[in-house]
């Protein structure tokens, strides 16, 4: 008997004319669809995403072909996603070559490539990736049934009468249901194929087709065949048609989404062009969106990571970052279409079809000032969604209307007048260098080594002073030339820019620039994370290219460099290390700091979420001047239960004057002063050192 | 209805005071201005008067330092019409209040809200003077004004937490003790907007011709004497002490 297999077996003609009519028609209604959703892409602003093409589609496919970003602290989802999209991939490549050869090769060339050897690998093939296929797809749907948290579709800002999302819990059972059985139809239609040809020796290639055909013996066959073979067909046109109408679309948009996302989100915010100043700088409609951000709110799949990992909707905040992206979505898609097939329902004046204002009416303001800005959603995402830059562009016209809370108004306008959030004179800036028995140069008459950009906290409170000095004392001991900018320095604008006050942002860096320029320096440093992000990834695109570290990595140098001298071993401590969103997640700098830890002796031990998945303090992106008052849980306060889960901890090492006042203030409120200490990570330093 | 609203650049308390070789007032060269608290107040109780009830909002200023920023940062917050007053005025109550009112006189107007002191005023009379200059009623430490039938109700704070509530018939002058809410941030983009794109008018303040009017004789910080005597004892014995030394000044 020949190696291969018929297409269209049994089929009449009339039979194979409808399904090609068929088939056909469904695949343009399927492009229509995508052509749908590009169009409404098309209605945006350039994002400025289209530099680098090979490069950003290679990085694209490797990280679609490694499913890299599903796996990333979620190894069970990510391995069944990884069968899914390889059996997936592998079942569609084997249609397209089956259709490729019966309607062109054979037609046209008269040659067959499905026979003999090729057709026993590629049956071999095939069910070998279908099985992956179904294996992957009862992976997920045991773990939906176990209902993890980041599944959990309740929205933290509107009680359960306001919403309805089952809608979205009908489109998930649909995918997966679809899928199982196109895969488990696929097997039925093969191993009745197998039993009617009388079990053939050669299809022991298809081990699967093969064993189920075995247990076929007897049944009406043609008949079974036949009658699965339409329903198959009919179920993978409907997959087909359903695609870019609900979750299924996430299949080619994320791709997209991928390859054209910023490497540099959230780390450095979109400037707004001169002509959108004049009227103002925030989104006040569709069309201010950008294509890019677009795309983000139909990229998002549900999978919960950014909604779970949230600081602000982990202490009670209206905002979760996942329903942010969804209600834009239903709003995009309300406003210009294409809809989708399961959209959520809003009801009793919360439904967004008559919104105008996407900030305050469609985004309730309270949800948009509830950010940290830590960027925790935009690292968990496994799509590329910047969730960071939809919100500060929606913040920011907020801030055009001037709807904020008092406290926060005051803190802009203290920066505005005086340069820092303290409301103090410019003049007292460097007043914490007065307690020091030596002159910190001054970087704008005398040249320097290192420019220390020191920052509002670390300059003007009370409490982080002495912090700043044992910096100085310490650098000072070792020898670094060095010098700051004294009143010359201003607030960096990190946070300025994260509130949404974009302007206010650029008088900042405009002075800091100019301040920088009148110094002469060979590097910079600084004791603020906050401040290290806005000079290392923003400052660069106001014309100020600068290197800059952050005094974790300065001390580690000196410490190989021999210039500090460490003398005692701190083992009496057992001490954890909180990773400062902006200093871990933003500018990658994780290791410095456990560096100087293991240096100083400490026993170390790292909390449950550490380095890049870090849980953040609550007080970045302006939220430090907003009111936490109403939050069930502040996020400084769980965080320090959370140091607390390890046994014998007595120390909780900070590196960021953000995190020292707020956690300083969280080991009080929790009443665990006596039990953890909040140390500044050159405290540890200056102990070992010795100096007595 | 039209307001007019007087506003004044004062020294930062920020910023560390000192006294001029003069002895009679500040020393000017580092100080730093800012907006008068009382007349940011004022300013955003007439706008909210204007938001809710309609008419213009004109800011005046009489020139001086910083004074454009200011005019700027209320055009930028939503004054229709901002006023710069030239010309020599003495640095008292009297002469502003008579500048204000040659100014106003000549504007369309039906309401004056001013700040209803300044941090750096010694009597804190200019609305009341500028109220008999204008020839309309005054009142003073106002806190909310809404438009009712055909004139307004003002509310008005008296000590002890007691409240006011007073229909007046426009034109009148109120002296503004705080808006009704907290004066808005505006953001910096917008004043920038407002600095190209404003008219900023001025008038000449006319003819200031006051002799009213206090003059500072001598300026200087608080003196403080030292010595505080603790009483001790029962607080029978403590009244006694305290009787015996309140007699003794007497």
């Amino acid at each position: 008997m020949e190696v291969t297999r018929e297409v269209f077996r049994n089929f009449p003609l009339w039979m194979q004319v409808v399904f090609y009519v068929v088939g056909l028609g469904t695949t343009a209604f399927v492009l229509y669809g995508f052509w749908m959703r590009v169009r409404k892409y098309r209605r945006g602003r350039d994002a400025g995403r289209f530099n680098r093409l090979g490069q950003r589609f290679l990085k694209a496919l490797r990280l679609m072909a490694t499913n890299a970003t599903v796996f990333k602290r979620d190894a069970y989802a990510g391995f069944a996603h990884w069968l899914i999209f390889w059996g997936f991939v592998v079942l569609f490549l084997g249609t397209v070559t089956v259709a490729f050869d019966h309607d062109f090769l054979e037609p046209v060339f008269g040659y067959r490539l499905l026979q003999g050897t090729f057709y026993k690998w590629f049956s071999l093939t095939l069910d070998v990736f279908g099985l992956l296929f179904l294996i992957g797809l009862v992976m997920m749907m045991v773990r939906r049934a176990k209902h993890p948290p980041q599944l959990d579709y309740t929205r933290p800002d509107l009680p359960p009468d306001k919403y309805d999302r089952k809608p979205y819990l009908t489109d998930d059972k649909i995918f997966l249901w679809l899928l199982l059985l196109i895969g488990v139809t696929g097997f039925l239609i093969e191993a009745a194929r197998i039993q009617a040809d009388g079990m053939p020796e050669f299809e022991r290639w298809s081990p699967v087709g093969y064993a189920l055909a075995s247990l076929m013996d007897g049944l009406p066959v043609d008949t079974i065949h036949m009658a699965v073979w339409w329903f198959h067909g009919i179920i993978v046109l409907g997959f087909l048609a359903y695609m870019p109408f609900s979750k299924a679309m996430h299949m080619v948009i994320d791709f997209a989404n991928l390859m054209f996302r910023d490497e540099l989100a959230a780390r450095r915010l979109p400037r707004v062009s001169e002509e959108k100043m004049k009227e103002g700088m925030g989104y006040v409609k569709i069309e201010d969106f950008t294509w890019k951000e677009l795309l983000d709110f139909d990229a998002c799949t549900k999978c919960g990571r950014c909604h779970v990992a949230c600081p602000a909707r982990a202490s009670g905040a209206p905002l979760s970052p996942r329903d942010l992206i969804l209600d834009l979505r239903t709003w995009a898609d309300d406003t210009i279409g294409p809809p989708e097939l399961f959209e959520q329902v809003l009801r009793n004046g919360n439904g967004l079809k008559d919104k105008k204002a996407p900030a305050g009416e469609v985004i309730r303001a309270e949800t948009l000032w509830s950010c940290t800005t830590c960027m925790a959603c935009v690292e968990a995402c496994p799509v590329g969604i910047e969730h960071l830059t939809s919100i500060v562009n929606l913040r920011r016209a907020l801030v055009d209307e001037g709807e904020m809370e008092d406290s926060l108004q005051d803190a802009l306008a203290n920066i505005g007048d005086y340069g820092n959030s303290f409301g103090q004179s410019e003049r007292a800036r460097a007043k914490w260098t007065k307690e020091l028995d030596f002159k910190v140069k001054d970087a704008r008459k005398e040249p320097v080594e290192y420019l220390w950009f020191v920052g509002d906290y670390a300059s003007f409170s009370p409490n982080v002073q002495e912090m700043t000095r044992k910096v100085a004392r310490i650098l000072h001991h070792a020898g670094v030339d060095f010098g700051i900018l004294y009143e010359a320095e201003k607030n960096s604008g990190n946070d300025v820019r994260r509130i949404g006050e974009e302007g206010l942002f650029e008088m900042l860096v405009e002075d800091n620039i100019a301040a920088l320029e009148s110094a002469e320096f060979r590097e910079i440093f600084t004791t603020d994370p906050h401040s290290l992000n806005a000079l290392r990834f923003e400052y660069p695109e106001f014309g100020a290219s600068y290197k800059v570290q952050h005094y974790t990595t300065l001390l580690v140098r000196l410490i190989e460099e021999g210039k500090i001298q460490l003398k005692k071993k701190l083992s009496h401590y057992t001490a954890t290390y909180h990773d400062p969103c902006y200093l871990g997640r933003y500018n990658g700098e994780f290791d410095a700091p456990r560096k100087l830890l293991e240096a100083v002796g400490v026993q170390f031990h790292e909390m449950r979420r550490c380095r890049d998945n870090s849980f953040c303090c609550g007080a970045g992106g302006g939220r430090i001047w907003m009111d936490d008052s109403k939050l069930e849980k502040r996020p400084s306060e769980q965080r320090i239960e959370e140091a607390l889960e390890i046994p014998g901890v007595n120390v909780f090492v900070v590196a960021c004057p953000k995190d020292y006042t707020m956690y300083s203030d969280a080991v009080k409120t929790t009443g665990n002063e006596d039990k953890l200490k909040v140390k500044d990570i050159i405290e540890l330093v200056e102990e070992a050192m010795d100096l007595s | 209805m039209n307001i007019v609203v007087p506003i004044k650049q004062v020294p930062d308390l920020v910023e560390e005071l000192e006294i001029a070789a003069s002895g009679k007032d500040l020393d000017r060269e580092w100080l730093k201005y800012k907006i008068n608290e009382f007349d940011d107040h004022a300013l955003e109780e007439a706008l909210c008067f204007k938001e809710a009830h309609g008419g213009q909002v004109i800011a005046v200023a009489i020139d001086g330092e910083d004074v454009d920023k200011a005019l700027y940062t209320a055009a930028a917050k939503g004054a229709d019409r901002v006023i710069k007053i030239t010309g020599e005025v003495a640095d008292n109550s009297h002469a502003h209040a008579r500048a204000l009112a040659n100014v106003i006189g000549q504007l369309d107007w039906n309401m004056v809200f001013i700040g209803v002191q300044a941090v750096d005023e010694r009597d804190g009379q200019t609305g009341v003077i500028l109220a008999h200059y204008l020839g309309v009623p005054h009142i003073s430490v106002v806190t909310e004004v809404q438009q009712s039938g055909g004139g307004v109700e003002v509310v008005k704070e008296f000590g002890g937490g007691i409240v006011a509530k007073l229909e007046v018939q426009p034109p009148a002058v109120f002296g503004i003790q705080a808006a009704r809410q907290t004066p808005r941030y505006v953001p910096v983009a917008k004043v920038r907007r407002a600095m190209r794109g404003t008219e900023l008018e001025e008038m000449d303040a006319g003819s200031v011709d006051v002799t009213a009017g206090s003059e500072v004789v001598r300026l200087f910080k608080p003196e403080s004497k030292g010595g505080a005597e603790m009483i001790e004892g029962s607080p029978e014995e403590v009244a006694a002490k305290l009787a015996e030394i309140i007699k003794s000044k007497l």
